[in-house]
């Protein structure tokens, strides 16, 4: 497409690296630097940005307990806590002067999103082989059992729409919002957007918890119906 | 009519209709949500939390219709 061609900065060999990447990149060197800031010098009483990270973690852990249960969200909260992070960041940079034209909001493309979606949809499946064991996995593809031949199609078509509604989810409201925003843009240029700003102040981190959720919840129907 | 025109109307009709629906849905889930809440003021975090993973369902079908609307006028 046209705008693939324009986000093109330069190229490694047959790789192409977009200005989404580049952003990206970005984003990533940020939160590293941060979070290697927050937890350089770990201290009983805790300054600040140490103050600012555990209260973060402690929050997202008690989100996904809720869900998950807590033994199981320690397990999986490198995963969970780093779309949420990643996402949050993400969208909120929508918010800075010059998003869309000097950099590119990486959730806003639809490569960035499928590919946390693919992440998600190969965590899920994986991890629930193994707790269920191949033959439970084969048999939670069957439930209920009475309807085992008309249930395994319906199974498999749900398990394989999950990760694509993630990744369209969030592409879709990301891009739309940013179009929005862009078309109030051009009614007019003071005033307006600030109305499309201040939802999305709310949306984005609404969507990066819908995200996060949705994963958590596919995660406790892969772990079975035990817990 | 010309095709790009044909294309311009079908992207609205895709995004128009595929409000329609999810609009009445989520409307009716936020609702039954408020009304338990201030029936349960101890339960409204549960039901926030339960209600967003309603609404983001729903709101996918949407999402599907933008999406579509967004290829069409790629294609125009």
């Amino acid at each position: 497409m046209t705008l693939h061609e324009a986000n093109v900065l330069f190229s490694i060999g047959p790789l192409e690296v977009t200005k989404t990447v580049v952003s990206m990149w970005v984003l990533v060197l940020v939160l590293a630097l941060l979070s290697f800031l927050a937890t350089r010098k770990l201290k009983a009483v805790p300054g600040k940005l140490q103050n600012a990270a555990e209260m973060a973690v402690e929050s997202l852990q008690g989100f996904f307990g809720g869900i998950l249960g807590k033994e199981n969200a320690k397990r999986y909260f490198p995963l969970l806590g780093t779309f949420f992070v990643f996402i949050v960041v993400s969208n909120y940079s929508s918010l800075l002067p010059g998003a869309g034209s000097v950099f590119a909001v990486p959730t806003t493309s639809l490569s960035v999103t499928a590919a946390l979606a693919a992440i998600s949809f190969v965590v899920v499946q994986e991890e629930s082989i193994r707790h269920q064991g191949v033959g439970g996995y084969l048999k939670s593809l069957m439930q209920p059992m009475f309807l085992c031949v008309l249930m395994l199609p319906l199974n498999l078509i749900e398990q394989a729409v999950h990760p694509v509604s993630l990744a369209l989810r969030l592409y879709g409201n990301l891009y739309g919002e940013e179009l929005a925003a862009e078309q109030l843009g051009g009614l007019a240029a003071i005033g307006l957007p600030i109305v499309m700003h201040v939802l999305s102040l709310l949306f984005c981190l609404i969507q990066a918890m819908v995200f996060t959720l949705l994963v958590s919840i596919y995660l406790t129907e892969a772990l079975g119906e035990e817990d | 009519m010309t095709a790009s025109a044909i294309i311009a109307l079908a992207a609205a009709i895709a995004i128009a209709l595929s409000t329609l629906g999810p609009g009445i849905g989520q409307g009716l889930a936020a609702a039954k949500a408020m009304e338990a809440i201030a029936r349960q003021p101890e339960a409204a975090g549960t039901i926030r939390t339960n209600m967003i993973v309603a609404l983001a369902m729903m709101e996918a079908l949407t999402i599907y219709g933008l999406v579509i609307a967004f290829m069409l006028i790629g294609k125009m």
